[in-house]
């Protein structure tokens, strides 16, 4: 169970602000997924960004990532544009790659080290190391990722977006293949960080558990645009709530948009 | 869908592959046609390739054993990449017939018939004679036939051992967790180089310069032959391999501040230094033998190939970067 959501999330100030996505537009050649979208975090706030299939959920991480340039609009990451100060936005990302995207041919120590050396690190954060423990991890760490399974090049995809104490921490499907116990050791560690305000969260996901017990707000993504959102207090009623909860209101929300 | 795509579902959905990329990518797939057809234009009015293609028509014998030989082994590679596929394929698990024969029968038929219209459009030319054509195509048609009944029969390999069983992991470095570095990035190429360079892709390559060995060459010669094949063959693995892993890399450090130059360093100095001292040794053992050539041809050769290398695996970094957003590249609006 997760720990009680602040009543302040969601309305953070500028200086709390880790991320503001104003007026995004973006795609992929002819195709337009992204279409006016706004979008804020703040610090210490856990957003779960849902909505279905093919909704543009990844193409708004990979926008955030700087990683797909978008065709018009503005990202800001701790205040920082991503246009145009691109390494003090990096600096304050944590982005969780697509298991995937992975290299197969170098071991997960391997991984570790160079992201870290990415990221302008002095060293590999103790809590890392320890989340890496307590995902059982450690034995894999001299292995090929290629050897790695779908859950365990998860854990690896979130340890490397953990490092380097990023302001905000964006990962895509990120129980995707965990198992139950890792994932929630991942829940936790992810809530905690939050609570002390250490970050904020923009968890793009299905899993609706972790939509009613851990975050602080959540977003539905149709049709390009944030079509509705649900704060903190609204997703306490629907976890008190008798039947399914979210689940209804989700499918409700995507007929009526 | 027509009837007959239920009952070939892996033809139907070939072909309906082709259809979409002729629909949606029309300008890529015309102008591929367009460049294979002056390639093949250009080809056919080389000098060369009149007295060539005579020569093998005169001597058809020799025409027939190349084509047997070529045709045996792609229909043996062409079987077993069809197998692989079938087995692995979405449509594997329904209950129709394996489409394995038809694709091996449709490569040799493509791959003969090109060859002929090659011939053809060669003596339309008037590069050869009528006599010497009938007589390459009448060899080349035999060849297709013997080889691909040669090839079926062919024993076929497994589908072989994922690439990162050819590599072997580095020891960790002692201080990879107090003070990390990038330098660990330069065994990606390294480590995809020798599954570019593994037994089984080393192994043709090394094939043609064996047969130009000429007869009655001391065994000496032709190991050397042998050998600088293959340390050549694996210097120019690990460039293809720092050129391809530079995008990938690139792309999975994108979201990190790491710098476009200092990304290029890492990812490439290793497999650098593995060439460079590759082609050192290589001359070094050629001077033994042959001092002055050596240092003449060898020496220069070995530094152009080291420059051309490096500089294809820089621009491939520069590049990688500048298409993933690396760095202070980032793609933020």
């Amino acid at each position: 169970m997760g720990e009680p959501m602040p009543d302040t999330a969601g309305t953070g100030d500028a200086q709390s602000q880790v991320l503001l996505v104003c007026g995004l537009h973006a795609g992929y050649d002819k195709l337009i997924v992204l279409k006016g979208m706004d979008l804020e975090v703040a610090r210490g706030e856990w957003l779960a960004l849902l909505g279905p299939n093919a909704s543009g959920k990844t193409t708004l991480l990979h926008c955030i990532a700087g990683m797909l340039l978008p065709s018009a609009g503005s990202i800001a990451l701790c205040g920082h544009p991503l246009r145009r100060e691109a390494m003090a936005a990096k600096r304050a990302l944590g982005f969780g790659a697509a298991p995937e995207t992975l290299p197969n041919l170098l071991t997960g120590r391997q991984c570790l080290e160079i992201y870290a050396a990415a990221k302008g690190l002095q060293a590999i954060d103790s809590d890392v190391l320890a989340l890496a423990e307590e995902f059982s991890f450690s034995p894999m760490l001299d292995r090929f990722v290629g050897s790695y399974s779908l859950g365990t090049k998860q854990k690896l995809a979130v340890l490397l977006a953990l490092l380097g104490e990023p302001a905000l921490v964006v990962l895509d499907e990120a129980f995707n293949g965990l198992d139950p116990a890792s994932a929630l050791v991942l829940k936790r560690h992810l809530r905690a960080r939050v609570s002390a305000r250490r970050c904020g969260v923009l968890l793009a996901t299905h899993a609706l558990d972790v939509v009613e017990r851990y975050s602080d707000r959540a977003a539905l993504l149709l049709d390009g645009r944030i079509a509705r959102e649900w704060t903190g207090g609204e997703l306490a009623a629907l976890r008190a709530a008798p039947g399914e909860g979210l689940e209804v209101a989700l499918a409700a929300a995507c007929a009526g948009a | 869908m027509p009837r007959w795509m239920g009952a070939h579902p892996h033809l139907g959905s070939t072909l309906l592959a082709w259809r979409n990329a002729f629909r949606y990518r029309r300008g890529r797939t015309l102008s591929a046609a367009v460049l294979l057809v002056v390639g093949f234009g250009v080809a056919a009015v080389l000098p060369p390739t009149g007295p060539i293609l005579g020569w093998l028509g005169s001597n058809w014998a020799v025409s027939f054993v190349i084509a047997t030989s070529a045709f045996t082994l792609s229909t043996a590679r062409r079987r077993q990449r069809a197998s692989i596929a079938a087995a692995t394929s979405w449509l594997a698990p329904l209950p129709t017939g394996s489409p394995v024969w038809l694709q091996v029968l449709g490569g040799t038929a493509g791959w003969l018939a090109g060859i002929v219209a090659f011939g053809a459009l060669v003596w339309l030319l008037d590069m050869i004679g009528r006599r010497d054509f009938s007589r390459l195509a009448f060899a080349v048609a035999a060849g297709a036939v013997v080889g691909l009944l040669a090839g079926w029969r062919l024993p076929r390999a497994g589908i072989g051992a994922p690439g990162f069983h050819y590599a072997s992991v580095r020891r960790a470095r002692a201080r990879w967790a107090s003070a990390p570095s990038l330098a660990p990035l330069a065994n990606w190429p390294a480590a995809q180089g020798r599954i570019f360079s593994r037994p089984r892709k080393s192994a043709p390559a090394l094939l043609l310069p064996m047969l130009a060995v000429p007869m009655g060459t001391p065994g000496q010669a032709a190991l050397a032959v042998a050998g600088v094949c293959m340390v050549l063959f694996s210097v120019s693995s690990l460039t293809v391999a720092a050129v391809r892993v530079a995008f990938d890399a690139a792309r999975w450090l994108a979201p990190t501040t790491v710098g476009k130059w200092r990304f290029a360093a890492a990812l490439i100095w290793r497999a650098t230094l593995t060439q460079t001292l590759a082609l050192a040794v290589l001359i070094l053992l050629a001077a033994t033998i042959y001092p002055h050539r050596a240092v003449a041809v060898g020496l220069p050769l070995a530094a152009l190939g080291l420059c051309a290398s490096w500089v294809a695996a820089l621009l491939a970094a520069s590049w990688a970067c500048r298409r993933e957003g690396l760095g202070a590249a980032g793609r933020g609006a």
